[in-house]
């Protein structure tokens, strides 16, 4: 009877061993301790014992049924473990469901990442309309009577005001500095802000010239304020391009609205200033001029020139973002091909 | 422009070991941008003087011939050659392996290899002065003509550089950074700003002896506002022919074509002073030289063949019959220099630079002389102008004699003296100045500085502004201050980070409400934002049916159909529509911009009146199905001011927008107002902007209405503390039957309703349509039970059989 108990035993520990998924294993439970199982079977003959045996058997019954049920428990345990919520194969190749996405257009993502960096500074953004007049356009900013932009080869002007001249002849805006003196005069100084915006000009189009672009123009007006603060401007927009600390050296250069005025250059980061090709041999890279508001701007906005000084800066949208993209053609931008512009997230 | 450095160096001794590198830097750093720099020398490497001692037929080739050659080595070179003008004894360029050349003239250099020619091994090969560059400077007849240099005294084995004497450094300097210097048009001009870069005196140059005694020539200024200082030199006893090889050279190298002795002193002139001269054949001057106005209708024909047709707006030089040149720009072809010239009338003039630059432009005639007139050349140079002229003259041509002599100098310019307080200086500099470090800065430069006087506090200087710089460039303390700096070096000021207030924080709601909506519709909404140009194709403009009468006009559009300016984004979407179709079958685009209308504005003074302009946004959901693109627009719309934070936005029909379908199209609104519109495009404006096989629905919205709130208006609803019951119908009712009809009708029924879906087509008669539709039933004090729930259920029904006469599909 003993014997008879302990190879019911090691046969089952056997099955349970051997089951390999929970139908079996409920099975070889049947088969052993269900209620017409072997075990059972085995008890009913625990009768026909003498008592003295008929104790000690029993209680080897007991310890047998309770291994067993510790040995299926663990064994059921051990399945789930092991056990996936999926049958059969599953393809983790498969690509993912895309989230609907559309997108901003590359030159706005760019605007937007250098408006933070700008109001992180507490500068303003400030908008001004497309259309302007000479007068905003030229006479406010220092630019002779004769300067050639202001022909019609350059500029373009509106029908019908064309012969005009200052506040009466309208044009698409050829840059954004007017609209400093717009700021200027509703706000006053001191004063910081960046105006973005997009400029016309009219010429010939190619992979490098477009007839309307996108510029980033910033100010900052202020009492004692010296040129070579004006640093700050330039570095807030090229460390948030390229993000990482460029540095940047300051050149003599000219343009009309600023005194002094300078080309901006910043390190070519190919090459680290040793010389490459994409920087000409030189080590830097010309990216924006700037300078101090030319004193005659000051005035066009009602500021006392020798009272308040400043630093603009200007930099081309389009430029900055063929620089930090590959982008090869100016012309892509204002294409509205989805092809293109899908692939900036 | 192209400067030689040997050539400037004959102003000033800059420091002996000063690398191009350094002093491109400094240039750079503080005058103007040198591009590049190139050694002449450097490109001629292992190209030698050869002396060929034989020249015998190629045994394979009638063209070709085989050469011994002397190239300073102790055997003579083979050299196989197919020059014309081969001769023993002649001196000629010799491209030895490893130099490079160009084959032909043409293309990339490449190198030259030993290597068989038609089975006759060459060491090398004898050069046409185009394979190495040096066309201009020795100018061939035929193509397979070989430089001869005999001329030159040379031993065979020599560097070409050296004999040549090209030992020098061209500078490349970026014209667009000279634009507001007339002053560095010129080689002593540069040498000037190196001077003061590098602390070294700057050589006088010589100045003309004009005899006291000396016959005048008449001239005559008719327009003065146009010309205001006139010198005739006359020269006589004059020979034309090639000017010496120096003097060759010195043009070549930065650029020139060597013409004749006497152009060339011309334009050596102007090389070294930056001062524009012209001569005119003297027996060609009838009387006198009169500077005038073109007279509408004159002709003349220039010096490359061009004919021009003046008009008033042009100055000429003539004399009383005719004109002889298009001031400052160019010379007659009849009466400027000529072959047979022995007696030249050297001009120098100052012109009014916008005439100068307007007649280059409408006769698009640009010039070495030109450029340097619209720039605005002072009247004080042509002293040192003629000085130049007159010393080369007489160097180059023994018998030549100024015989007479005429300046007509009507009107004098004053240059400007600036008063600037050191106070001034110090402060926007950032540093301490006094009078000696002023003083360093600016002399050097030409610039007088004088104490004007003393206050308790401050200094105040007077700066008198040389002639060169005083046309325009320098007229105010801020001008003075860049002259400072940049001596200084802008390379030696350190960043000193602004102080800066803070007293209020930024919010610009119209600002951050155009992005809010952009960035809802790209991330949200998933649309594509695009840029279009601001000036419209007619066609679209037709084909969203605006009348050109109410667009603005360019006087100068980029094409003749593409003059008006948007008041509308919808051509401009239109367009992209069609342009993305041939890609893809289904897109959401949008653009968010300014358009422009006839009408008055007046954003920053009243003196300027500006049209009207505003921000608009279009944005566009094309495809198949009109009921769904029109629904996802719809709901666009809905969403909106959620999740933009504005006021609320609603629909009715009021003005219908030419390109909206006639049936499918919406106004949006704020309040009562019409700020836009939702449509399908009608079947006219997709016919006529070629949009085929598809639908749009075109969202139009005038973003200057939408009302930002004045902050997030989120407001906590308590969760319903009883569960509520979802129960679906599905009806059938006419046709015309509104949802908004069904949505009202119970909306007073129960806690919420929403629409699922709709439907007509098979098993729903022709007249109906079925409308299914989701409720929340429940109660605030008890949970409903399930009779409770279906005789709410039978009421709804009910209610809607009786009002609408809809039957139960299922529910
Ligand atoms: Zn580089």
């Amino acid at each position: 009877m003993k014997d008879k108990l302990m190879t019911m035993r090691d046969e089952c520990l056997d099955a349970i061993a051997q089951a390999g998924s929970e139908q079996t294993l409920e099975e070889t439970r049947l088969k052993f301790l269900g209620k017409k199982g072997e075990l059972t079977s085995i008890l009913k003959l625990l009768g026909k014992l003498p008592p003295e045996e008929r104790k000690e058997t029993g209680m080897l019954a007991n310890q047998v049924k309770n291994q067993l049920t510790e040995a299926l428990e663990a064994r059921e345990q051990a399945l789930i473990a092991e056990k996936s919520v999926v049958d059969g194969e599953f393809d983790l190749t498969v690509p993912g469901v895309m989230p609907e996405s559309g997108s901003l257009h590359p030159i706005t993502q760019m605007c937007y990442d250098l408006n933070d960096a700008f109001h992180s500074m507490g500068f303003e953004v400030f908008s001004e309309d497309e259309i302007t007049s000479e007068l905003y356009g030229f006479d406010h900013l220092n630019f002779p009577p004769a300067h050639p932009a202001r022909e019609s080869m350059d500029t373009y002007w509106l029908e019908g005001s064309e012969n005009e001249t200052g506040a009466k002849r309208l044009c698409l805006r050829p840059h954004l500095t007017g609209a400093s003196v717009r700021y200027l005069k509703e706000h006053g100084a001191p004063a910081r802000f960046v105006y973005p915006g997009r400029v016309y000009r009219n010429e010939n189009t190619d992979a490098r010239h477009e007839r309307a672009f996108f510029q980033y123009e910033a100010l900052i007006v202020d009492r004692d304020f010296s040129f070579a603060s004006g640093k700050l401007l330039v570095k807030t927009i090229l460390d948030k391009v390229f993000g990482r600390d460029v540095d940047v050296r300051m050149r003599a250069g000219f343009f009309p609205f600023v005194e002094p005025g300078f080309e901006i250059d910043m390190k070519c980061l190919v090459c680290g200033g040793k010389g490459c090709r994409v920087c000409k041999h030189v080590g830097w890279i010309e990216v924006m001029p700037g300078g101090t508001p030319h004193p005659n701007v000051l005035k066009a906005a009602s500021l006392d020139p020798l009272e308040w000084s400043g630093f603009y800066i200007n930099v081309g949208l389009d430029r900055l973002v063929m620089m930090r993209t590959g982008v090869d053609d100016v012309r892509m931008f204002h294409s509205a091909d989805l092809r293109f512009l899908s692939q900036f997230k | 422009m192209k400067f030689s450095y040997n050539w400037i160096r004959e102003y000033v001794d800059l420091p002996a070991e000063l690398s191009m590198k350094q002093l491109s830097y400094d240039l750079t750093m503080r005058t103007v941008e040198v591009e590049d720099t190139e050694n002449l020398a450097e490109a001629l490497d292992q190209v030698v003087i050869g002396v060929i001692k034989a020249v015998e037929p190629h045994p394979q080739a009638d063209r070709l011939a085989v050469c011994k050659v002397d190239v300073g080595m102790p055997e003579q070179a083979v050299i196989v050659c197919g020059g014309i003008n081969l001769a023993v004894d002649q001196k000629v360029a010799v491209a030895l392996p490893g130099s490079m050349v160009r084959w032909h003239g043409e293309g990339e250099p490449v190198q030259v290899k030993k290597a068989k020619l038609r089975g006759v091994e060459s060491y090398g090969m004898i050069c046409a002065s185009s394979e190495i560059g040096l066309k201009d400077l020795f100018p061939s007849i035929d193509e397979r003509e070989i430089m001869d240099l005999s001329t030159f005294e040379a031993e065979a084995g020599t560097a070409l550089a050296e004999v040549l004497l090209l030992d020098d450094q061209i500078l490349e300097i970026d014209n667009k950074s000279m634009t507001n210097r007339p002053d560095l048009w010129g080689h002593y001009g540069i040498a000037r700003e190196l001077a003061a870069i590098y602390n070294k005196p700057l050589k006088p140059l010589p100045t003309a002896a004009v005899p006291d005694q000396i016959a005048g020539f008449p001239v005559e200024i008719d327009a003065t506002d146009r010309c205001n200082r006139y010198i005739a030199a006359v020269y006589s006893g004059l020979k034309y022919e090639p000017s010496p090889y120096w003097l060759q050279l010195k043009l070549w190298k930065v650029g020139l074509r060597p013409i004749n002795n006497l152009v060339d002193i011309t334009n050596y002139v102007m090389l070294a002073t930056g001062q524009p001269t012209h001569g005119f054949d003297k027996d060609h001057v009838d009387e006198k030289i009169i500077v005038r106005n073109a007279r509408s209708g004159e002709k003349l024909e220039m010096l490359d063949s061009s004919k021009l047709n003046l008009s008033e707006d042009d100055l000429v030089i003539c004399d009383v019959n005719k004109p002889m040149a298009l001031a400052g720009i160019m010379g007659g072809k009849s009466d400027s220099i000529l072959p047979e010239t022995t007696e030249m009338i050297l001009e120098l003039a100052k012109f009014n630079p916008t005439t100068t630059r307007r007649s280059a432009q409408r006769h698009s005639m640009r010039t070495e002389a030109g450029v340097r007139n619209e720039k605005g050349v002072d009247a004080e140079r042509m002293d040192q102008a003629i000085g130049v002229a007159d010393q080369l003259i007489e160097e180059l041509i023994p018998g030549a004699k100024l015989t007479a002599y005429e300046d007509c100098w009507p009107v004098h310019v004053t240059y400007p003296e600036i008063e600037v307080p050191l106070s001034f200086l110090n402060v926007r500099l950032g540093r301490e100045l006094d009078f000696a470090a002023v003083e360093a800065s600016l002399k050097p430069l030409g610039f007088e500085v004088k104490v004007s006087r003393r206050t308790e506090t401050d200094t105040i200087f007077k700066v008198i502004v040389p002639s060169w710089r005083g046309t325009g460039d320098i007229d105010l303390p801020d001008d003075i201050l860049e002259e400072v700096a940049r001596m200084i070096g802008y390379e030696n000021f350190d960043f000193i980070p602004p102080q800066i207030k803070l007293d209020k924080a930024i919010r610009q709601r119209n600002i951050e409400t155009e992005r809010a909506v952009k960035e809802y519709l790209a991330f949200r909404a998933g649309f594509q934002e695009i840029f279009t140009y601001p000036w419209i194709d007619d066609q679209y403009l037709e084909a969203a049916a605006i009348d050109p009468a109410s667009c603005l006009k360019l006087a100068t559009p980029p094409s003749p159909e593409t003059s008006h300016l948007r008041s509308s984004l919808v051509p401009g979407m239109l367009e992209a529509i069609a342009k993305n179709l041939r890609y893809f079958d289904s897109m959401k685009i949008f653009e968010l911009t300014q358009v422009f209308e006839p009408g008055t504005s007046n954003p920053s003074e009243a003196a300027e009146t500006l049209p009207l302009m505003r921000r608009s946004l279009a944005a566009a959901v094309v495809g198949k199905d009109p009921v769904q693109v029109f629904r996802e627009a719809k709901g666009v719309i809905e969403l909106m001011p959620r999740i933009v934070q504005i006021e609320g936005l609603s629909f009715a029909q009021q003005e219908k927008p030419g390109w909206a379908d006639q049936k499918v199209w919406l106004n949006i609104m704020a309040g009562d107002q019409v700020i836009g519109t939702l449509a399908l495009l009608s079947v006219q404006t997709m016919h006529a902007a070629d949009i085929r096989k598809t639908m749009a629905a075109v969202i139009e919205l005038d973003l200057e209405k939408l009302e930002p709130l004045p902050s997030r208006e989120n407001k906590y609803q308590p969760l319903p503390q009883l569960p509520l019951v979802e129960q679906d119908f599905s009806i059938l009712v006419d046709r015309t039957v509104k949802w908004q009809e069904i949505e009202e009708l119970i909306s007073g029924m129960v806690k919420r309703c929403a629409f699922v879906e709709e439907y007509s087509g098979k098993q729903v008669p022709e007249d109906k349509k079925s409308v299914m539709f989701r409720v929340w039933l429940g109660s605030d004090t008890k949970t409903l039970t399930a009779e409770e729930i279906d005789a709410e259920s039978q009421r709804i029904l009910n209610k809607i059989r009786k009002k609408l006469g809809g039957e139960i599909r299922h529910g």
